[in-house]
C-alpha cells in the first residue's frame, strides 16, 4: 500500500495533558509493577523462574516447537504431498518429494516418498501447520530439542512420523481421531521408541 | 478503418484483422474470460464463458444491443460493432457459469497437478463465487490412461472439447471423442487406440484444467516451484519455441511457447521429453589430458595452459589444422571457435560434424474444413512439421563456416578422411547424445597426432582425445539458432553450468586471450552480425521475440502474438 493511498484512515494521537506530559504518572505506575513482583517473589508465591530440569515447564496448548507427521486411521502417512507447507514455509526448510500413491490407497492418489524437516533451519513460526489442507504437518510442545550434529536435527519422514505415536496421546489431532490423553508426561517422556527418533528419558 | 466500441469506448481495428470479440477485446487490453474457444481451433462455443452483451451502431450512429448474451468467440467483429464485457448482466452470468462448471468438479487442487496454472482456479478467483449452491450428490467419473505417456481424470474435465479438436483438426488422427451425452458425457479413446500421435502431448497444454495430464511430470513437482526460461527446442531443424522449466537444479518439463512462423502453439512429443537429456547424470564433468594411455582430470587453468603451451608449439612447426563443427553450436559458438582456429593458423580446415537424419519430414498441415464442424471463420491454419534433420543449427553454424572459410565447409565424412593427414584435429561438440559419433569414426580421427575434444558428453571420441574440455549442455548455454527455414531464434540458458564446467564461448575467451569470462552471447553475436553478411539483420545481436526471417521478408501474420491463457508457457509473460 502507497503512503499516499486515500483509502488510508489518518489517526491523531491524542493529546496529552500538562500533568501527563511530566510522565511521572507512566514512571509510577511502572515502579508499582516491579514492586508487585518484587514482593511476590520474596514471599514466595509468584515466583517467575523454576528448577529446571528438575521442574519441567509446561508448554501452554498452542506453543509452537517440534513437528509431527499425523497418521490417520490405516497407520497411513496422512500427507498428500501437495507441498503447500513448503510453498508457505518462509525459510524453506521443508524437502518432500510426492510420488504415485500405491493403486491400494483408493482414498488418494498422490503421497510424500520423502519429507525432510530441517529443525534447525525452521523458525517454528507455524505456517505449515496452517497451509496444510489435510492437517498432516502439526507442531508440537516439545521444546527442549537438542542433538550432537547438523545432520541429526534434519528430521527425515520416519522421525516425524515416530514424534506423532510419541506426542499422539497427549496431544490429539486437531481432526481428532485418537482419544485424547491427559497424562502428558508419561505419554512424553517415557515411551520406548525405535530407530533414529528422538529417546528422551524422564529427568529426575 | 474500422472502428468498434468496446465498454463504452472507440477503438481503431489494425489494418487486415480478423478477430472475433475475444481477440479484438485482448487487442485493446481487456480480458474477455474463455475455456473452450482456441485461436488454431474451431469454435463450438460451449463453455458459455465468453458470452457478453453484442450490438451494433449504425450510420446515424444509434445503437441496438441484441436482448440476449451472446459468446464472444463466435462474434466477429467489424466496423461498428459494440461489446460490453463489464456489465452487472456479463458479470452475473459468468458467476453462474463458474458454478454449473463446477458442479461436479472435485475439490483436490492439493494433489492435482494443474493447481497453480488451472484456468478454473483462476477464473473462480477472478470471476467466479466463493459459496457452492448444489446439494444432490456429486457426478463422480472414471480416471482413465488414455496412452502411455497421458492420463485423462475425467472427473475434473468440463467438457470444453478442446483435445477432441485438437486431434481431429490439427494431426487429423481423432483418438478422442466424446463418449455418452450432457452430465453423464466424457472424454474417450476407443479400446486399444491409444492417444499416441506425435504431437498428443499437447492435449495436456490444451486442457484448461486438470484432466488431461503428462505421466512423466505427474507427482514430481508443485509448478508454482518452476522457473520459466525461454528457449529453442534442439530436437530437429524445425527450432520450436518452447519454455525450458526448472527447479532445483533439473530440468522437469518442455512446453510450447507461441510461435505463428515457427510451431503455432505446439511441440511435437520427442522435443517435449528431450529434456531428460539435461538432467543426464553422466555428463562430462571436467577437464582431461590423455597421459600414458589414461585420462587423467586437470584443473581448468592447468589444462588451458597446457593446451595452449601445445598448440602454439605445434602452430610454430606450421603444422594444419582440422576442426570440426558439430551443428549444435550455437551461431555465437560456431562464430567464436571458426575465428579462434583461423586466427591459430592459416593452414585450417573447417568442416561440418555430422548431420544426422532419422526417416523424413513428417507435416501436419491442417486446413481450414477437414476434420472441422463448428465455426471456422476465424481460423488461420498454419502447418507443423517435425523435420527428419535432427539438429537445430545446421543452417547457422553453416554459414558462419562458409563465411569465415570463404568455401563450403567439408562435410563429416571427407573430414574423418583428411583427419589422417592432418597432425591437428579439434572437435567442438555439444550434442545432448552421446551417440553423436561411433567408435569406428572416432578411431579414424584418432589417426591424428593431437586430438582435443571440447563436447558435454562422455563419448567415443572423448575416451581417445589427448584434450577433452567438458562444456555447457545444451540446456547450459545462451545464444541462437537458425532453424531450416533460415530464421534466427535466441535461445536462453535454462541451467546453471555444471559445477567446474564452463561455456564454450568463455573457454573460448580464455584460450584466445579476447575479453573475460563470463562472454554475453549478445556481443558475439553483435561481432558476427557486422562480420557476416548473412547475418547483417540481427545488428548489435538484438533478434525479435518471433526470431528474425535472415533470407527474407515475413507475411505479416494479424493475430500472431495471441497468447492463449492455457497454453501454459505464455501465462508468465501477461
Amino acid at each position: 500500500m502507497r503512503s499516499d493511498d486515500p483509502s488510508l484512515k489518518r489517526l491523531k494521537p491524542p493529546k496529552l495533558t500538562l500533568f501527563e506530559q511530566t510522565y511521572l504518572p507512566q514512571i509510577l505506575g511502572g515502579l508499582v509493577v516491579t514492586g508487585r513482583h518484587i514482593v511476590n517473589a520474596a514471599v514466595g508465591t509468584g515466583s517467575l523462574t523454576m528448577e529446571y530440569p528438575e521442574v519441567q515447564h509446561q508448554p501452554s496448548a498452542n506453543y509452537r516447537g517440534v513437528h509431527r507427521l499425523n497418521k490417520d486411521e490405516q497407520g497411513r502417512v496422512k500427507c498428500v504431498a501437495c507441498m503447500l507447507c513448503a510453498t508457505a514455509c518462509p525459510v524453506h526448510c521443508i524437502d518432500i518429494v510426492g510420488a504415485t500413491a500405491p493403486e491400494s490407497w483408493t482414498d488418494r492418489e498422490k503421497y510424500c516418498q520423502s519429507f525432510v524437516i530441517d529443525e534447525l533451519r525452521c523458525i517454528y513460526c507455524g505456517m505449515c501447520e496452517e497451509a496444510c489442507p489435510v492437517d498432516a504437518i502439526e507442531l508440537t510442545s516439545f521444546y527442549d530439542l537438542t542433538g550432537l550434529s547438523r545432520e541429526e536435527m534434519i528430521f527425515d519422514k520416519t522421525k516425524l512420523l515416530s514424534v506423532y505415536d510419541l506426542t499422539k496421546k497427549a496431544e490429539p489431532m486437531k481432526s481428532g481421531i485418537v482419544a485424547p490423553d491427559t497424562d502428558r508426561t508419561n505419554e512424553l517422556y517415557t515411551t520406548p521408541t525405535t530407530g533414529p527418533v528422538i529417546e528422551r528419558q524422564k529427568l529426575v | 478503418m474500422a472502428t468498434i466500441i468496446i465498454d463504452g469506448q472507440n477503438y481503431e481495428l489494425p489494418e487486415g484483422a480478423k478477430f472475433n470479440a475475444i481477440q479484438a477485446a485482448r487487442h485493446f487490453g481487456i480480458e474477455i474470460p474463455y475455456y473452450c474457444w482456441h485461436p488454431a481451433l474451431s469454435v463450438v462455443a460451449n463453455c458459455r464463458m465468453c458470452e457478453i452483451e453484442v450490438g451494433t451502431q449504425d450510420a446515424t450512429g444509434e445503437i441496438k444491443m441484441l436482448p440476449r448474451l451472446t459468446p464472444g468467440c463466435q462474434t466477429p467483429v467489424r466496423d461498428g460493432t459494440v461489446l460490453v464485457t463489464d456489465s452487472s448482466k456479463v458479470l452475473e452470468h459468468r458467476k453462474n457459469i463458474m458454478e454449473l462448471l463446477l458442479i461436479n468438479h472435485p475439490l483436490d487442487c492439493p494433489v492435482c497437478d494443474q493447481a497453480g496454472e488451472c484456468g478454473l482456479q483462476d477464473y473462480s478467483y477472478s470471476h467466479g463465487r466463493a459459496e457452492h449452491r448444489f446439494v444432490e450428490e456429486r457426478n463422480v467419473k472414471p480416471k482413465k490412461d488414455v496412452s502411455d505417456l497421458i492420463v485423462l481424470n475425467t472427473d475434473r474435465c468440463i467438457m470444453c472439447t478442446r483435445c477432441v479438436r485438437f486431434t481431429r483438426e490439427i494431426t487429423g488422427t481423432a483418438e478422442l471423442q466424446i463418449m455418452r451425452r450432457g452430465d453423464h458425457g466424457e472424454i474417450a479413446i476407443f479400446p486399444d487406440q491409444p492417444l499416441d500421435n506425435p504431437l498428443a502431448g499437447n492435449v495436456v497444454d490444451l486442457c484448461p484444467v486438470g484432466a488431461l495430464l503428462d505421466k512423466d511430470f505427474l507427482h514430481n513437482q508443485r509448478v508454482w516451484f518452476l522457473s520459466k526460461h525461454d528457449t529453442v527446442c534442439t530436437g530437429c531443424s524445425t527450432g520450436c519455441n518452447i519454455s525450458s522449466e526448472e527447479n532445483a537444479g533439473k530440468v522437469w518439463r518442455h512446453k510450447p511457447r507461441h510461435n505463428p512462423y515457427v510451431n503455432d502453439y505446439w511441440i511435437c512429443d520427442e522435443g517435449r521429453y528431450g529434456y531428460k537429456a539435461a538432467n543426464a547424470p553422466d555428463l562430462l564433468a571436467g577437464n582431461f589430458i590423455l597421459d600414458a594411455g589414461d585420462h587423467h582430470g586437470v584443473a581448468t587453468d592447468r589444462f588451458f595452459k597446457r593446451l595452449n603451451e601445445d598448440l602454439t608449439h605445434r602452430i610454430l612447426d606450421k603444422q594444419a589444422v582440422l576442426a570440426i563443427f558439430s551443428p549444435f553450436l550455437s551461431v555465437e559458438e560456431a562464430y567464436a571457435a571458426a575465428t579462434w582456429v583461423k586466427h591459430l593458423t592459416n593452414r585450417s580446415t573447417l568442416a561440418m560434424g555430422p548431420v544426422p537424419v532419422v526417416g523424413q519430414d513428417q507435416t501436419f498441415a491442417p486446413d481450414k474444413m477437414t476434420g472441422r464442424s463448428g465455426d471456422t471463420s476465424f481460423l488461420m491454419p498454419r502447418p507443423f512439421t517435425i523435420s527428419a534433420e535432427k539438429v537445430p543449427n545446421k543452417a547457422g553454424v553453416s554459414l558462419v563456416l562458409n563465411q569465415l572459410q570463404g568455401s563450403e565447409p567439408l562435410n563429416f565424412d571427407d573430414a574423418l578422411k583428411q583427419a589422417e593427414s592432418t597432425p591437428i584435429v579439434i572437435v567442438f561438440g555439444g550434442s545432448p547424445n552421446s551417440d553423436w559419433i561411433t567408435v569406428d569414426q572416432a578411431a579414424l580421427l584418432r589417426k591424428a597426432e593431437r586430438v582435443i575434444l571440447f563436447d558435454s558428453t562422455i563419448n567415443a571420441l572423448a575416451d581417445t582425445a589427448d584434450y577433452v574440455a567438458a562444456i555447457a549442455s545444451f540446456a547450459e548455454k545462451a545464444g541462437s539458432y537458425v532453424n531450416r527455414d533460415h530464421r534466427l531464434q535466441h535461445f536462453e540458458a535454462a541451467l546453471p553450468t555444471r559445477e567446474g564446467v564452463w561455456t564454450l564461448l568463455d573457454i573460448l575467451a580464455i584460450l584466445s586471450g579476447n575479453g573475460r569470462a563470463p562472454i554475453q552471447s549478445r556481443s558475439i553475436l553483435a561481432e558476427a552480425a557486422a562480420k557476416i553478411p548473412a547475418l547483417s539483420k540481427a545488428k548489435d545481436g538484438a533478434v525479435p521475440e518471433f526470431g528474425v526471417n535472415l533470407t527474407g521478408k515475413d507475411a505479416p501474420i494479424p493475430d500472431a502474438g495471441f497468447k492463449d491463457d492455457w497454453t501454459l508457457a505464455n501465462l508468465a509473460q501477461i
